[in-house]
């Protein structure tokens, strides 16, 4: 009691700023231990969850493999799936427990293929899952639609693929990029057909992860591409482009040359590098002719082009851009000549005194 | 079941290492399930088993880890199938440097996989 009232006169006779400073420490002294009460109560709430989950996991693995060993032949569906049927419905009712059965599903059908891996989609017809996720289609929040297609492409379902592609064009661009991957995935090239449809952009990480998708494939039969590169969407033509040189598609080659008169630089640019990768020879009289009017890159880009396709008919053109005022252009006319008629470029070496001119010379006529 | 040949399966994916349990077990064998690779090196230590499958990627001791202390450690010839993802190429070539006899890509079908266990166990 005695040490009570000290401590209370103590307080009292402190100066204003000591007692502020007391206050303070009380109630943030107060303040710590309500939150490691409420972080220990977190914690403990957080570890039980993981528990429950794991419970539920191991019961749902059970019933899975218990589902795809007990079929029998002469009942499409026998009593012990019918039950394990029963009983995964009546639990996908909560959203907890369902979380738990599709990832469980997941789990096991990323894992394997064949015949159990479409039992395993079977089961996610039978058990009503799918109804759920269809549902998240409808939901008014993005991520939830974007995990709904997720699901629906982890699990291989091209039922609902006229559903998925209404979204093909959704103002968020995450589930305009799962609507792709699900699309891709499942139908593989056919499923580019999306990009008849497509009014939004295809952002370059879109189009790296469209071409990883399909490259996973055996089959490299692509479809015909010729329109998507006549696209108004001009990340279609871009993207129709990385298909032609990929999948090097020959066949495509009018509709790169028109490329080359396209309103945009970069796709025009690209034009060239595709016609220079499939070797259309028909491309360099139409760049040669127009060469004055390109922008420099798209220069570059055609003598990149005279890399690999030059003649002897492009002696004269070489010739006259051997003193070109870009460098890059300088360099690649003088090392083409001298690939081509190597006579030539040996008779050239006063052609100018031009300081980069010199210095290039010099360079290809030693290495 | 006490002449029944014994497999380790080295598999971090519970759900997988059920599913092979359940159908390699249907097929006479004995398997004995490891979650982790560090799991896998003490049950092929104790049980001295007939055939080891492993997955690549593990928790604590990679599939290649694994597949090293067998043959470099224990100089056992043990036959040794490794599952590997898509993308893990490089890594399937290292197994079958370090001395894997097989490998299965996943996704793989289960019945596959009984068909390559019993090659090995001829």
């Amino acid at each position: 009691m005695e040490i009570y009232h000290y401590l209370l006169y103590y307080f009292e006779n402190s100066p204003t700023i000591i007692q502020i400073v007391w206050i303070a420490s009380c109630v943030l002294f107060i303040s710590i231990l309500i939150l490691i009460v409420y972080l220990k109560y977190l914690r403990s709430g957080l570890r039980k969850n993981e528990k429950t989950v794991i419970e539920y996991q191991k019961e749902y693995e059970s019933d899975l493999i218990t589902y795809l060993y007990a079929g029998n032949e002469e009942a499409e569906i026998s009593a012990e799936q019918q039950a394990i049927i029963d009983k995964l419905k009546s639990c996908a009712s909560d959203e907890f427990k369902r979380r738990i059965i599709v990832s469980t599903l997941l789990r096991l059908r990323n894992e394997i293929s064949g015949e159990m891996a479409d039992a395993i989609q079977k089961l996610y017809f039978q058990s009503g899952l799918i109804s759920y996720a269809l549902k998240r289609l409808k939901n008014d929040k993005w991520y939830v639609v974007a995990k709904g297609i997720r699901e629906l492409t982890q699990l291989h379902v091209k039922e609902v693929h006229d559903k998925i592609v209404t979204l093909v064009n959704h103002p968020k661009k995450e589930i305009r990029k799962e609507v792709l991957l699900y699309l891709v995935t499942l139908f593989h090239f056919d499923g580019l057909k999306f990009l008849d449809l497509l009014q939004t952009q295809l952002s370059e990480w879109d189009q790296i992860q469209l071409l990883e998708v399909l490259q996973r494939f055996d089959e490299q039969e692509i479809p015909d591409i010729n329109q998507w590169l006549k696209s108004t969407n001009e990340s279609v033509v871009a993207f129709s482009l990385k298909l032609a040189k990929i999948y090097n598609q020959f066949e495509v080659k009018d509709a790169l040359i028109a490329l080359l008169s396209h309103p945009q630089k970069n796709i025009r640019i690209d034009a060239i590098h595709v016609l220079n990768h499939l070797q259309v020879y028909e491309a360099k009289p139409i760049l040669k002719n127009n060469f004055d009017n390109l922008s420099q890159e798209e220069q570059i880009k055609f003598f990149k082009l005279l890399e690999n396709l030059s003649e002897i008919s492009d002696e004269h053109f070489l010739l006259a851009h051997t003193t070109h005022q870009n460098f890059e252009i300088k360099l690649l006319a003088l090392k083409i000549l001298k690939t081509l008629v190597v006579e030539k470029f040996k008779s050239m070496k006063d052609f100018s005194t031009d300081a980069d001119y010199v210095k290039i010379y010099e360079y290809l006529a030693y290495n | 079941m006490s002449d029944a040949k014994k497999i380790v399966l080295a598999e971090d994916n519970s759900t997988l290492s059920l599913l092979l349990k359940f159908r390699l077990e249907k097929e006479g064998y004995k398997l004995h399930i490891a979650a982790d690779g560090k799991e896998a090196i003490e049950m092929i230590e104790q049980h001295n088993p007939e055939l080891i499958l492993t997955d690549i990627m593990m928790p604590f001791i990679s599939g290649l880890e694994v597949i090293s202390h067998v043959r470099n450690k224990l100089n056992k010839q043990t036959p040794i199938i490794v599952f590997s993802a898509a993308g893990q190429e490089e890594m399937v070539l290292k197994a079958f440097n370090l001395g894997a006899n097989d490998f299965m890509g996943k996704p793989f079908s289960p019945n596959e996989l009984v068909i390559r266990v019993k090659r090995l166990l001829r």
